[in-house]
């Protein structure tokens, strides 16, 4: 393999796994606090590259406006989700899954019906590569690396904030949040909130480098979830580690054994569920409904 | 029993024989599916036995329904195929499930899908399976010099295949493994106290879903002649979760099968206006959804919840529900 090759599939590796990086992190938040499943995550993602592209190509804004929409209105998107579905069915860890599932299943129908049924390219913010001896790189992956690790910066003084230790308080035990005087109703629907902003802030910066499809959204989540596993649910750390480790793994198993990726990334999750159930950091989780 | 439910039974049956007679072959084909999806969805409620909602169905029915197709092709006889297909997935599922299943609920639930996906690719792309076109002119099941070749007799192969599965399942829920399995799924922790090995009879649960599932992946490549990879998708495997909803979650062996029939038969009839088709799975998901929110135990819970104690206060129901019952019982209050 020559260096060229090795650092191109490493930026490839590195681009996808930020997506899944930040996707998995919202699914492990919403897990904590809320003790839902949102399989609706993906398709926020799905949703938020298109909004960028409606906002960038068809309204002729510029591409930071775009991210900043697709934050905003996925963040609002879940917060109606929150309180027309999830409040009513909380209670049950299944009923809530199946809800989230049928949720996915009307938006990702919906948007096919509408406005997804072709793929929608957005045209390259920094067009160009980076040349740098033998090795050359796409300075729109670049992008798309460097906005991810910004946000994932951001993310983290978000956590430390009062809110963002309201949250980590309220996933520990919101009984106790509430006897600290914390709004746990009102957690919740902030925890929302941010866990789907971040699905559709990854689809805002990936749409240049990838442009925005239909299938989009339900190939990140798998991916989210193998993120999970191999992160060790409920750690945020662990998801933003597992996120990069998992996009290159797949980045080169896809070099060699073409689609059979998926099977190859399956072998070594379950040889890591082998011998590190926890995760690579994660404590072994609280599982709602064990 | 009483003796209005055993002519409700006995009606109940002899319909169930006298249906491809009665109907158009069309609606015997629905029925055929219907028949499917019924086992299907059973396997979904005995794994929720445990506690456990799988979402790997697609996989081990592309596993029973391959099988049978690369083995007919080379001139076994199908009895025979899609006994090696049940064993094969549970061999299979064995070595792949003691992975995932010691790892808790959500582990196996993540390793479920991961796995359904991954099968599903497996399928389309190694050239064995006959790639993304599958594989097609599989022979029709014979037994004897007699062929099922017709809708009618494949309807009652398929309902001796559901017949065999419920039976199974009625003896095992009814043993003393079936009441390990109400236990671990009121509660794991009680279920651990009283000295019950939880993943041990998780695992023997998965492994006697896994055949049954691959059984009625036999049937259906048996009726339809031919194994495609979009047959045995994830998504097919998960709509199964539909029937137990609408069905009900409390009643293992009743509510897939009245799932199945409702979300098999009413799509069937209303596809029938024009323009409908597309918004088919948006209707069948708000559906879903507002079931869950305001029916969170489905059709059969209601009838427990509503129906039921409305009827117990007349007179005449208890006439007819104690009508052939020896013992005198007490109406309880």
């Amino acid at each position: 393999m020559s260096v060229g090759l090795f650092f191109q599939l490493l930026a490839n590796g590195l681009m996808s796994g930020g997506m899944y990086a930040l996707v998995a992190s919202g699914l492990t938040l919403t897990l904590g606090v809320l003790k839902i499943f949102n399989f609706a995550q993906g398709q926020f993602f799905m949703l938020g590259a298109f909004v960028t592209f409606a906002v960038a190509e068809a309204l002729g804004l510029p591409y930071p406006v775009a991210i900043l929409a697709a934050l905003i209105s996925m963040a609002i998107l879940g917060v109606v989700m929150y309180f027309g579905i999830i409040q009513q069915v909380m209670t049950n860890f299944f009923s809530s899954m199946m809800a989230t599932i049928f949720f996915a299943m009307i938006i990702s129908q919906g948007s096919l019906l509408t406005f997804a049924s072709q793929e929608r390219a957005i045209p390259p913010v920094f067009p160009g590569t980076l040349n740098l001896g033998e090795v050359s790189l796409n300075w729109g992956k670049l992008l798309v690396i460097g906005c991810a690790i910004v946000v994932m910066v951001a993310l983290y003084y978000f956590m430390r904030t009062k809110i963002g230790t309201a949250m980590l308080a309220a996933a520990e035990s919101s009984d106790v949040a509430s006897l600290q005087g914390i709004n746990a109703k009102q957690i919740f629907w902030v925890t929302m909130a941010v866990g789907c902003g971040l699905s559709g802030i990854a689809g805002a910066i990936i749409a240049p480098a990838m442009g925005a499809y239909l299938m989009m959204g339900t190939n990140v989540f798998m991916r989210a979830l193998l993120v999970l596993m191999v992160g060790g649910m409920g750690s945020m750390s662990g998801a933003l580690i597992a996120g990069f480790l998992v996009g290159i793994v797949e980045s080169f198993a896809f070099q060699f054994v073409g689609y059979l990726n998926l099977i190859v990334i399956l072998v070594l999750v379950g040889a890591l569920m082998f011998f590190r159930p926890g995760g690579l950091l994660g404590k072994p989780l609280p599982v709602p409904g064990e | 029993m009483s003796r209005i439910a055993k002519i409700a039974l006995g009606v109940l049956v002899l319909l169930l024989i006298a249906f491809p007679l009665l109907v158009n072959p069309y609606t015997v084909q629905v029925g055929i599916t219907t028949i499917t999806y019924s086992m299907l969805g059973l396997a979904f409620a005995f794994s929720m036995r445990v506690g456990l909602p799988r979402l790997d169905i697609g996989a081990w029915w592309g596993v029973g329904g391959y099988t049978t197709a690369l083995l007919m092709k080379t001139g076994m006889s199908f009895w025979l195929t899609a006994l090696i297909g049940g064993i094969i997935a549970v061999i299979l599922g064995f070595l792949l499930f003691s992975i995932a299943l010691p790892r808790g609920m959500m582990a196996f639930f993540i390793f479920c899908m991961v796995l359904s996906m991954a099968f599903y690719q497996m399928f389309g792309s190694v050239p064995l399976f006959g790639g993304w076109g599958g594989i097609l002119d599989v022979p029709a099941p014979t037994i004897g010099s007699f062929t099922f070749i017709n809708k009618p007799e494949l309807y009652y192969m398929g309902l001796f295949f559901l017949a065999l599965t419920l039976v199974v399942y009625y003896l095992l829920y009814n043993s003393k493994i079936g009441r390990a399995w109400a236990a671990i799924s009121s509660s794991l922790k009680l279920a651990r106290s009283v000295g019950i090995g939880v993943v041990r009879y998780r695992m023997a649960n998965v492994l006697i879903g896994n055949f049954f599932i691959a059984l009625a992946g036999s049937f259906f490549v048996a009726y339809y002649r031919a194994a495609i990879p979009t047959i045995f998708s994830f998504q097919a495997g998960a709509i199964v979760m539909v029937y137990l909803i609408i069905g009900g979650f409390m009643h293992f062996l009743t509510g897939p099968i009245l799932g199945a029939l409702i979300a098999t038969f009413i799509p069937e009839f209303v596809s029938r206006f024009k323009g409908y088709i597309e918004y088919q799975s948006i209707a069948i998901a708000v559906i879903v959804i507002l079931i869950l929110m305001f029916l969170p135990l489905g059709i059969l819970g209601w009838v427990d919840q509503r129906v039921k104690p409305w009827l117990y206060r007349r007179k005449w129901y208890w006439r007819i529900s104690r009508w052939g019952v020896k013992e005198e019982r007490e109406i309880p209050a």
